[in-house]
């Protein structure tokens, strides 16, 4: 522009310009006022050229404009005044509406001290990128201004630059609150992950997935978020765009989740562990069913033949009796009937023990006190495990009274005891206890059904076992004595007396330290009244008594045969017969019997029954049942006299005494 | 030679901060005046380095983005004016002006005018206050605003500048604090005639 501007020379040039043009003097009197200054601000040439800026526009006075024209004036400045921060004209457009525009004020050089006011319209720049803008954020503020996630935008040094009306109710501050605040304000856990975050949304523009952070909110109480974030740009200018889902209802659905599941691991395991145990408890239950099964099977087999060998020396032991009361003269004679009395008595006791394993002995139940059964023994017990070995009683004062045949226990605690002498040589501490034993099934022996017990132990300090002995100790004719030294029927018959009498018999035992036998005993019912222990009075040498008329029936035709010599040699009138049947037509056709002596164990009608027949036809009948073991049901009834098998002239005196009494 | 210009004496630096600091503090009254909001600016150092020197200077601290609002300068020295900011903290200072009610659109449609407008406002008032007090006739260009690292910021004019009066400048605008730079960069003759003019203004107030 030339230094000497005057109107009328460059008039037509500026009115054609499509911008205000105002020229100014150093007094800030209009010099030029071109066209557009004319429509726009509806003031006419004539009313404005030499007059001042302020004369017309008084308002002007409190902008910017005015010391803006004076520096350019004073100072050669250029200086520019946006519609955004300065309103100065009122410009309108034809149909009134505001105009937005830009100032600029420039010195003119040269002499004349002239300034340049021009003015911008950027109406429609500013509408467009308006419309353009709001057309495009439309959609935009659709999603995020009703999002239910917090949305939060920062700039690339994290300060926030906005935030949606979610984050602000989840985190509690106004948007003006945080705004130019940088995010550390509400990210508590900022760290080298969020930094990595950060570093990975900036550089690849997004990240790969979410990222699990804590929220700060305004009360100062945290919250878990997880944020995903994109980069977006703006111009030249880089923005991050972070969406804060609020996961605090899913990490307490997954805590409880994760509580849950190891609850149900625990169970599973608790499950597991309970299985193997079953599966272990079983494993042994079947390893002493089957124990229990072959010790029943040896015990028929060994009942069996016992059975018959004690008919065999019921025969022997009555010829002999009956032989030498023929021979009384004849000592040689007389000496070697003995021997064979003594021998067929030592077999007689072989078969007892042999039953008794079996669990086939008659037993004769009672109630005792171990607390009177056991001190009583103590002499008995020291002569036989001799005297270097000390013997221990130690039984509870409470031990409960317990139903057992008296005598067999003594032989059971007396084969213990004498094993236990054989274990210590070189001597030791025999120890024999009782005490009562809790219900608790844990404790017992698995076999055994939950109930009151007593535990009866015999233990000692001796050499022990190993497994492999302990395993078979209560098997028959199992022995670790030398030959001749021992039956291997002593534990056998502590095994079947104890099983018999509803309990059972445990052996822990250590190599080198000592053997502990436990008999668990059913503890007496408790209305049974325990016996006074006292010696039985050794039986009265048999008398004849009254002569009897007396029906003799046994299968067994030599026992038959040897019982009725006996009974005759006790003068005695004796009728045999073969079987029950034969019996009871022998009561009916002959003459009236004082006596019934039976076998009990017979094919066809046993024993028992016949008795019954026979109390039940003929009253007035005594009845004796021979019984060679246990073989009488449990519920039989007991009234019958009975009489064990192989059986003495003497015994059979005395049961025919005691029948009269 | 050179290094003589490079370097300012103790009271040439205190002649040229106090200058500077008439010249942000009558910028500051401008602002207070346009915004209606308590402004303060000062100018705690000054400095004369090479152009690389500044580019660095710049950059210190901060990511490279940089924006700044550039002014030309003619009269008995020459060059170019820069106010300089980090990029980032440009929205901040364009919020504080325009109000932080503005959404973040607004505030980016308007970060360029009121930039420009800003720093025309400060660099007017720093570069009519050294005329005035020099008593020197100067003029100034409109202002333009540019991005992008320091080392693009001080490229070579055309014209050779080597020198750049480089004064540090604190800003509280609406209680944000925020740092920025203003930068004079001038060729060597340029530098030694304003420093030849700033040794006489000394003379003339020592008289």
């Amino acid at each position: 522009m030339s230094a000497e501007v005057s109107a009328p020379q460059h008039a037509p040039i500026l009115d054609a310009m499509d911008v205000g043009i105002a020229i100014l003097d150093r007094r800030m009197r209009v010099v030029v006022w071109n066209d557009w200054m004319v429509r726009f601000t509806q003031t006419a040439k004539e009313s404005i050229v030499g007059r001042t800026l302020l004369d017309v526009f008084p308002a002007l006075a409190a902008s910017r404009l005015p010391q803006t024209i004076e520096e350019s004036f004073e100072n050669g400045t250029s200086s520019i005044l946006t519609h955004s921060l300065n309103k100065l004209l009122p410009l309108h457009d034809d149909s009134g509406k505001p105009l937005l525009y830009n100032v600029i004020v420039r010195p003119l050089d040269g002499p004349s001290q002239q300034c340049l006011v021009q003015i911008n319209d950027v109406t429609v720049a500013v509408a467009r990128e308006r419309v353009l803008r709001e057309r495009q954020n439309a959609r935009y503020h659709a999603i995020v201004d009703t999002a239910p996630d917090a949305i939060i935008t920062i700039s690339l040094n994290t300060s926030i630059q906005w935030i949606n009306a979610t984050a602000s109710d989840l985190l509690g501050y106004a948007p003006t609150e945080l705004i130019g605040q940088t995010i550390d304000v509400i990210l508590d856990n900022k760290n080298d992950l969020t930094a990595a975050y950060f570093e990975e949304v900036n550089t690849a523009g997004h990240a790969g997935g979410a990222l699990q952070i804590t929220a700060r909110r305004k009360d100062g109480s945290l919250a878990p978020f997880e944020m995903s974030a994109a980069r977006w740009q703006a111009d030249d200018r880089v923005f991050m765009t972070m969406i804060w889902r609020d996961v605090t209802e899913r990490i307490i659905v997954e805590n409880a989740l994760r509580q849950s599941e190891a609850k149900l691991r625990l169970y599973n395991e608790e499950l597991e562990k309970r299985v193997s145990e079953r599966t272990r408890e079983r494993e042994v239950a079947l390893a002493q069913l089957y124990e229990s099964q072959k010790m029943e099977t040896i015990g028929q087999l060994t009942g069996g033949v016992a059975h018959d060998f004690n008919n065999l020396l019921s025969v022997i032991l009555g010829s002999l009796a009956l032989i030498k009361k023929r021979s009384v003269n004849e000592p040689r004679i007389s000496r070697l009937l003995d021997g064979a009395r003594q021998a067929a008595e030592r077999g007689a006791t072989l078969t007892k023990r042999l039953l008794a394993f079996a669990r086939r002995q008659d037993l004769k139940l009672e109630t005792i006190e171990l607390q009177s059964l056991i001190p009583e023994m103590v002499d008995f017990l020291r002569q036989t495990v001799g005297s270097n070995i000390e013997i221990a009683i130690d039984v509870a004062e409470d031990v409960a009274p317990i139903t057992i045949d008296a005598n067999q226990l003594e032989l059971a605690v007396m084969n213990l005891a004498v094993n236990a002498r054989d274990a210590m040589p070189k001597g030791g501490l025999l120890t024999i206890a009782a005490r009562n034993a809790t219900k608790d099934r844990t404790k017992l022996p698995p076999h055994l059904p939950a109930g009151d017990y007593i535990r009866l132990t015999v233990a000692d300090t001796g050499e022990g076992m190993d497994e492999a002995t302990r395993i078979k100790a209560t098997e028959p004719f199992f022995t670790t004595k030398g030959v001749g030294k021992g039956t291997g029927l002593g534990l056998s018959m502590v095994h079947g007396l104890t099983a018999q009498s509803g309990g059972a018999v445990a052996i822990a035992s250590e190599v080198g330290k000592g053997t502990v036998i436990t008999l668990w005993l059913p503890r007496a019912a408790g209305d049974a009244v325990p016996r006074p222990l006292s010696k039985q009075p050794d039986p009265e040498l048999p008398s004849a008594g009254g002569r009897r008329r007396i029906l003799l029936v046994d299968d067994d035709v030599l026992v038959s045969m040897n019982t009725a010599n006996m009974l005759a040699d006790l003068g005695h009138e004796v009728v045999e017969a073969h079987s029950a049947i034969h019996a009871l037509q022998l009561l009916e056709s002959e003459d009236a019997f004082d006596t019934l002596i039976t076998d009990y164990s017979m094919p066809g009608m046993n024993g028992l029954e016949l008795a019954l027949r026979t109390q039940a036809g003929y009253p007035e009948v005594h009845i004796i049942l021979a019984t060679g073991y246990a073989e009488l049901p449990a519920n039989s009834s007991s009234e019958f006299p009975r009489l064990s098998k192989p059986y003495t002239q003497e015994e059979l005196a005395e049961a025919l005494e005691r029948m009269t009494d | 030679m050179e290094l003589d210009v490079a370097e300012l004496t103790d009271i040439e630096r205190d002649a040229f901060a106090e200058i500077a600091n008439l010249g942000v503090s009558r910028a500051a009254t401008s602002l207070r005046q346009m915004l209606g909001a308590q402004v303060t600016l000062s100018v705690p150092a000054v400095n004369i380095v090479t152009r690389d020197t500044a580019a660095r200077l710049v950059e210190r601290g901060n990511s490279a983005k940089l924006v700044a609002v550039q002014q030309a300068f003619e009269g008995p020295f020459s060059g170019r004016a820069l106010l300089i900011f980090p990029e980032a903290q440009s929205l901040e200072l364009v919020r504080s002006i325009v109000g932080a009610e503005q959404s973040l659109e607004d505030v980016i449609d308007l970060e360029h005018e009121a930039l420009a407008e800003t720093g025309n406002v400060i660099l007017n008032a720093c570069l009519a206050t050294i005329a005035n007090v020099l008593q020197k006739s100067m003029r100034m260009s409109l202002p333009t605003v540019i991005r992008g690292d320091g080392a693009m910021l001080f490229a070579a004019p055309p014209g050779g500048g080597d020198l750049v009066l480089f004064l540090y400048i604190d800003f509280t605008i609406k209680s944000r604090d925020m740092r920025g730079f203003i930068a004079l960069l001038m060729d060597l003759p340029s530098i030694a005639a304003l420093k030849a003019i700033v040794r006489d203004f000394i003379e003339t107030v020592q008289k």
